[in-house]
């Protein structure tokens, strides 16, 4: 009903403006292009169902086809991973398909962010070793290499989900800078590890990490480019000495600051002790979606429990008549509009009672 | 004139959003998006009243209340709006209503342009020129 109700008014709308256009000696095209950066927003805002079938189908079809190139990825990764699985690998790089589908295609860091944010909380490597992703107060996820368990190797993969980190063993740099976003969640997808190197030196990690990071974001390069690189670095680098490039150390992999800035540092040493200060803290830094459940605890204000919507429900209508008695209240609305929940509501005639 | 008053509404919101957009580019001028939105608030209130026949039901706990120039801005919490398929439900909602009776003379606003709490009729004074 209403994306009708919603079309007919930007119909009239249009019409009746086109002379007004025209008067102003404004071009017919303009109009056009208002009335589809109109229907654009509506489209957007999600508060109409249905307003666009035909652009929702076409939608849905680039969706899916988004969905079948990450597909393809993943098998890609998968046979990959498994070959190294016997040699003593100990550097491990965690790469999520789905950023570098996104560095191939858009060199973008944006698009890659809002997915990045569901790994899974444990990783395992393939030198058999778990690897515990930490979550410090600033959101940063770090791993943390457990010594020496002879661990079966796992593998978490979501078909078409893509939102389990793959493992490979990828140990050259890709190329790229770093393209830096405010707000961005995410940057690096990649973790390197080496044997008997824990989370200490964490000067080294964000320094190398945030070397790694700006040469893995904006990979231009597809995997397969850095699958052939991966295997041949390996043998040098398997010595446990960290060296200046090449980090034994941690990537941050997920979190609200990249593995760049400065502030990792000192977060990731006092992060045992000032969990819980930081966390609101952090949490304001970023926009980042995945941080708002953990410091939900902190608010004062009441979140809806039943949507997760951040509008600010709206009724706008008019009265026809307003009634109290002691504190017993009776409304007769009509003509409204409502926003609730993040959906649109029309109504000719509304009736409420509510208690002061 | 009709209210102004929906212009703070998902629908009201992407046009004023688009007519700033042109504006930035100075695909028109703003006195031309001015006349946009006046000829949008007509037939949005036609169509609201032509259009639309269903009824709602609401209920739920007031907590704040206010009257000023005719307009009433309520702020309800735990509020139930029932329609005859559907039910939603809000922790809280805010609803400003004019005066349903007359039509308001919304010119007075034409200055504020966006007015956030929908507040739509100023006063009710005689204008000489409705803008």
């Amino acid at each position: 009903m209403k994306p009708k109700l919603y079309k007919s008014v930007i119909e009239d709308v249009i019409n009746e403006v086109r002379e007004l256009f025209l008067d102003e000696g404004v071009d017919e095209q303009v109009l056009l292009e208002l009335k589809t950066l109109w229907e654009n927003k509506l489209m957007q805002s999600k508060a109409v169902e249905g307003f666009h079938t035909e652009e929702q189908a076409a939608l849905q079809a680039a969706q899916q086809q988004q969905q079948q190139q990450q597909q393809q990825q993943q098998v890609q990764q998968v046979q990959q991973v498994t070959q190294p699985a016997q040699t003593q690998q100990q550097q491990v790089i965690v790469q999520d398909p789905k950023i570098l589908q996104h560095m191939s295609a858009t060199g973008m860091v944006s698009e890659c962010t809002y997915r990045i944010t569901s790994w899974s909380p444990l990783l395992l490597c393939l030198s058999g070793q778990i690897l515990q992703v930490v979550r410090a107060p600033n959101g940063a996820q770090y791993i943390i290499q457990q010594p020496q368990q002879q661990i079966l190797l796992q593998q978490q993969m979501q078909p078409g989900g893509v939102q389990a980190p793959v493992i490979q063993q990828v140990l050259a740099p890709l190329q790229g800078g770093l393209p830096q976003q405010t707000g961005v969640i995410i940057q690096p997808q990649q973790i390197v590890l080496t044997p008997g190197n824990k989370v200490q030196g964490n000067t080294q990690v964000s320094a190398a990490t945030a070397a790694q990071v700006q040469q893995a974001q904006g990979a231009a390069a597809p995997q397969a480019a850095v699958q052939p690189q991966a295997q041949q670095q390996p043998q040098p680098q398997a010595q446990p000495q960290p060296q200046p490039q090449q980090p034994p150390m941690m990537l941050q992999v997920d979190g609200p600051g990249d593995t760049s800035s400065e502030e990792d540092e000192d977060e990731e040493e006092e992060y045992d002790e000032d969990e819980e200060e930081e966390k609101d803290k952090d949490g304001g830094e970023d926009g980042q979606v995945e941080e708002e459940p953990l410091n939900s605890g902190d608010d004062v204000s009441d979140e809806e429990d039943q949507e997760l919507f951040d509008t600010e429900n709206v009724v706008v209508c008019q009265y026809d008549k307003i009634h109290r008695s002691k504190n017993k209240w009776k409304f007769h609305l009509k003509d409204g509009i409502m926003n609730l929940n993040g959906r649109d509501y029309v109504f000719s005639k509304a009736i409420g009672d509510a208690e002061w | 004139m009709a209210y102004q008053l929906y212009r703070n509404t998902t629908l009201g919101n992407s046009l004023q959003e688009s007519l700033d957009e042109l504006i930035q580019t100075q695909q028109i001028t703003p006195q031309l998006a001015l006349q946009v939105l006046l000829q949008f608030d007509k037939a949005i209130n036609t169509a609201l009243a032509n259009r639309v026949r269903n009824r709602v039901n609401f209920k739920g706990s007031l907590n704040t209340y206010r009257f000023c120039d005719n307009v009433w801005t309520f702020v309800l919490n735990d509020v139930e709006f029932r329609e005859v398929t559907d039910l939603v439900k809000v922790d809280k909602v805010k609803i400003v209503a004019c005066d349903g009776k007359s039509e308001g003379d919304a010119a007075g606003l034409g200055s504020t342009g966006t007015p956030s709490s929908g507040v739509a009729v100023e006063r009710r004074v005689f204008r000489p020129a409705s803008h």
